[in-house]
């Protein structure tokens, strides 16, 4: 078990650290680099859509979903406030008093 | 960063109840959360474990899920390179999701200031992580099942958090929906890289309308 979590541990950092090292045989030009600007809220998105879209793997698209209700309650609050602590806190709220 | 540490709160809980629930012992669960240290990973990988799955294919499957790495550190790498080895490795150990959300000033890791504040913000996590894990294996000893509490809706809300405020162009705005249907799309299609290839799909079309808006 101990080898299986080490072995975990250098994959997961090595994905972190790869393109950190200092020398790499290529370079991002400002082509690359707006692209990448844009995988903060690609991945962040990607991630939680299907979080709230498919709660137990299957497609749940209505207001019968509680995520549904919470992840839209989320989204109203951020968008008005910008707040993280309110954002969370609405959202959760709302996500509670459905489930 | 407080609100993004009470937010990995749910997973932590549901790593460490998870763990010692499919036959790790308290120290095994305590110490993925010490060495990995990648919430999704954790989940995904002690539900393998506990079916035997050969250790090759768990260990691909969390290279799989930990690829969007590569994204971030392309992203931060102009910021970070011309810094020394000491500081890139503590780094690269906690640049999660949560810490990559908080990279997105030009100047972030740049000056002394916001280095100590990005170290910080990501040693806090990693500290509070495995606080989180370790109420979750008491937790998992003393409860039976924590896994439909829902306690995943809690990410949901954190990332809606940091996401829609970003959202200032045309062009994050069609990368949020593009990344939000094509995730959704690719997992119920049962793609194993559902996620890097929504994130690459959604950061192109984001690109396109960002050059056709110029133009």
């Amino acid at each position: 078990m101990i080898i299986t979590l080490c072995l975990m541990a250098a994959i997961t950092f090595m994905t972190r650290y790869l393109f950190l090292h200092k020398r790499l045989p290529f370079e991002i030009g400002p082509k690359g680099q707006k692209f990448l600007s844009f995988s903060a809220p690609a991945v962040l998105t990607a991630i939680w859509v299907p979080i709230v879209a498919l709660p137990s793997g299957e497609l749940h698209l209505s207001l019968t979903n509680p995520y549904i209700i919470g992840a839209l309650t989320a989204i109203v609050v951020a968008y008005k406030t910008a707040n993280i602590y309110a954002t969370t806190l609405l959202g959760m709220i709302a996500f509670y008093c459905f489930l | 960063m407080l609100p993004l540490n009470l937010a990995v709160l749910p997973w932590g809980i549901l790593c460490g109840s998870l763990a010692v629930q499919n036959g790790f012992t308290p120290i095994e669960a305590q110490l993925m959360s010490l060495l990995v240290f990648a919430g999704s990973a954790q989940l995904v990988a002690i539900e393998l474990i506990a079916k035997n799955t050969p250790l090759l294919t768990l260990l691909i499957t969390v290279f799989i899920i930990s690829a969007r790495h590569f994204l971030y550190g392309l992203s931060v790498r102009h910021k970070l390179v011309g810094h020394r080895l000491r500081v890139r490795l503590p780094v690269s150990f906690v640049l999660t999701d949560e810490l990559f959300a908080f990279s997105h000033h030009p100047k972030a890791y740049q000056t002394q200031a916001r280095l100590v504040y990005a170290l910080s913000a990501g040693f806090s996590f990693y500290v509070f992580w495995n606080i989180w894990t370790l109420i979750g294996v008491v937790a998992g000893s003393l409860l039976p099942d924590l896994t439909n509490l829902g306690l995943d809706f809690a990410i949901a809300a954190t990332f809606i958090a940091l996401v829609i405020p970003s959202i200032k162009n045309k062009a994050t705005l069609a990368t949020v929906v593009t990344a939000g249907i094509s995730a959704t799309s690719f997992k119920v299609m049962g793609l194993e890289l559902w996620l890097v290839l929504a994130a690459l799909l959604s950061m192109s079309v984001g690109y396109w309308v960002d050059k056709g808006v110029q133009s």
